[in-house]
């Protein structure tokens, strides 16, 4: 597949904005910092049930896009849309769940208390929260910790904790900017077993990551590169097109194909 | 508004400050400090003032009045008579060594009785009965007057004695008196006077900290960020806080007062509860504050850099201390645009006069129409940012 191909594909996203099985949905959607371009026009669509990975370098727009949909920014053009509803509005959060890059955890409450605190946000009924808190203490592996402040735990623990709290509330689409950084590589596993298991229920999953490998376990793969998709698909198919060996160097094949 | 979840915010506020001793035991005792040494400060009258008395009185038939004055002057603790002169000790030129030690600032006065005192104090007071005029008799005071305070408890002191003796000793009374009528504030002090403003001082000051670091340390660690992606809407963080903070005020205030009618029995005419509501109103209002000036602020360490901004003109001119009268009129505006002014004399009208809320709802009403502005401000701003 090549930026042809992608172009094209994205012409299909337009009509298809808004329909039923589209998870997320954006269309020519742009965002100036100033005179900054941190993303430029982007088009995507994101089925249900699909788990996306979007790589490329720092300042390639991955977060902003993100920060975007989640509704923390508000887009210079373009519009984005939640499971056929417009962002930002409020009746979609309930639905979305986001871990932020900088974790976003607070420091000065127990990892209990961190989950309780979203729990209640969401209005869930403590017997609920209860089951919920168990099962994802589980999948972080802090169930001994439980009782912990959260300022006390290694930077990994931190990101495990605030993995729990952007799945508490069990939400339909989950945005993910590098959840995996600082986790190691065996708790690394659960968290994809998790993660597979979460998309076998029908639940959309939007990572951003630098590790390559972790990339080609996801179904699509789009890769960014100043604000714009690059390329989009399987991470195979990518490879295949690109006729390169691994992703980096697809990305990096795609990135001069830009270019030239 | 969610009320379940502005009480989650609420809780999450509280038991991050739980979890932090260091600050809980600051919230605590920073109060109990600061009525202690406030109390220690003001509360006390002025003791021991170093002085030389030089009495040159020769006396008269009918005994020596300066004596009667001196004798009235130790017998009270204003005043501490280094020295006294008699008029057997004339060879040593006691007003000489008297002056001396004034100039030399060891003492603060020389309070000198002339060698006729008694003799004219007599005759001054046979032409008085006669219906003569007569020559006012006088008591040289020299004052090191470079403390106004001391200069006036010497004056005062030296006045009461002499007032003391010609009524009492001479039957002198004074034609007309002046009659005191206490409305309010019988037998008040003026730790009484102050107890209200340190309460509303500690409460303005810790709220309004307590919510700057707060918010920076949200905004700085993105959690208000992810809070906002959640059903969390900007009013219910910001009612959330804001009971929070309003709660822990009152709970200060109460340590204040506590702490007040312990060490100071200090006297609380009116209702403890109303003055602590009309505290709970400031704190509310101060950490609205606090959470406007945070999103002026990247770092704690800035935030910090608020505080004499805010706590300076409230500790000057929002009659803390003395009164708004006191205050010069040019600034007397200034005044009015602090919140703490009116909790101040809100507190101070609840606790010294005794008043109810049908007289101090209009300090409330301020109050409660800044904590109401601070926070629609507040919620805007966090509007605003998306």
């Amino acid at each position: 597949m090549n930026t042809s191909d992608v172009r094209q594909k994205l012409t299909k996203t337009d009509r298809m904005a808004g329909r039923s099985d589209a998870a997320i949905a954006t269309k020519k959607l742009r965002k100036l910092f100033d005179d900054l371009v941190a993303v430029a026009g982007l088009d995507l669509r994101i089925t249900k049930g699909t788990l996306y990975g979007m790589i490329g370098p720092n300042g390639s727009g991955k977060t902003t896009t993100i920060k975007m949909l989640v509704g923390l920014l508000r887009p210079t053009g373009g519009s984005a849309f939640i499971l056929g509803e417009k962002v930002p509005i409020k009746t979609n959060l309930p639905k979305i769940g986001y871990m932020p890059q900088e974790m976003a955890i607070y420091t000065d409450l127990t990892i209990h208390e961190n989950l309780e605190l979203f729990s209640r946000a969401y209005s869930m009924p403590w017997e609920e929260f209860e089951r919920r808190e168990m099962e994802l203490l589980k999948m972080v592996d802090l169930e001994a910790r439980r009782d912990s402040l959260a300022g006390q735990l290694s930077g990994g623990m931190k990101h495990r904790v605030s993995l729990a709290c952007a799945l508490i509330h069990d939400p339909q689409i989950v945005f993910l900017d590098e959840p995996t950084v600082g986790v190691d590589p065996e708790l690394r596993v659960g968290f994809w077993n998790y993660f597979n298991k979460l998309k076998a229920t029908g639940k959309t999953i939007i990572m951003t990551t630098h590790y390559m490998d972790e990339a080609s376990r996801c179904d699509v793969v789009g890769m960014m590169r100043l604000g714009e998709l690059i390329a989009e698909g399987a991470p195979n198919q990518l490879m295949e097109s690109a006729s390169a060996g691994n992703l980096e160097d697809a990305f990096l094949k795609f990135a001069r194909r830009v270019s030239a | 508004m969610n009320l379940r979840r502005t009480l989650a915010i609420s809780q999450k506020a509280l038991r991050a400050l739980k979890h932090d001793r260091r600050t809980l035991g600051f919230l605590v005792l920073m109060p109990l400090f600061m009525i202690t040494i406030f109390g220690y400060t003001f509360g006390g009258n002025i003791k021991g003032v170093s002085v030389y008395i030089v009495d040159l009185d020769q006396g008269s038939p009918n005994g020596s009045v300066s004596q009667a004055i001196i004798d009235d002057l130790t017998s009270r603790d204003v005043l501490d008579a280094k020295a006294i002169y008699g008029p057997e000790d004339v060879g040593v030129n006691p007003i000489g060594i008297a002056l001396d030690k004034v100039k030399k600032a060891d003492i603060w006065a020389a309070i000198i009785f002339d060698t006729n005192f008694s003799r004219d104090v007599m005759e001054a007071l046979d032409n008085l009965r006669l219906g003569i005029p007569a020559m006012p008799v006088s008591i040289a005071v020299h004052l090191d007057a470079s403390n106004p305070n001391i200069a006036q408890a010497v004056l005062t002191e030296v006045q009461k004695s002499l007032q003391t003796v010609l009524v009492r000793d001479y039957h002198l009374l004074p034609p007309a008196v002046v009659q005191e009528h206490r409305i309010y504030g019988e037998g008040a002090r003026f730790i009484d006077f102050f107890a209200p403003g340190v309460m509303g001082l500690a409460a303005m000051m810790v709220t309004f900290m307590i919510s700057i670091i707060s918010f920076v340390h949200e905004r700085s660690t993105h959690t208000l960020d992810r809070l906002l992606t959640t059903p969390v809407t900007e009013g219910e963080i910001v009612g959330g806080y804001a009971l929070a903070f309003g709660l822990v005020a009152f709970m200060q205030s109460t340590v204040i007062l506590v702490g007040a009618i312990l060490l100071f029995q200090i006297q609380i005419e009116g209702s403890a509860l109303l003055a602590l509501s009309i505290i709970f109103l400031l704190g509310v209002g101060s950490q609205g504050l606090g959470f406007l000036l945070s999103s002026n602020a990247r770092t704690e360490f800035q935030a910090v850099q608020f505080l004499p901004l805010i706590l300076f003109p409230s500790i000057l001119l929002a009659g803390v201390f003395w009164p708004l009268e006191a205050v010069p009129a040019l600034l007397r505006p200034v005044s009015y645009f602090i919140p703490l002014t009116y909790a101040v004399d809100g507190c101070r009208s609840v606790m010294i006069r005794g008043w109810g809320i049908e007289q101090v709802w209009p300090q409330m009403a301020v109050l409660a129409v800044f904590a109401g502005i601070m926070l629609l401000l507040s919620a805007y701003s966090l509007k605003k940012r998306r």
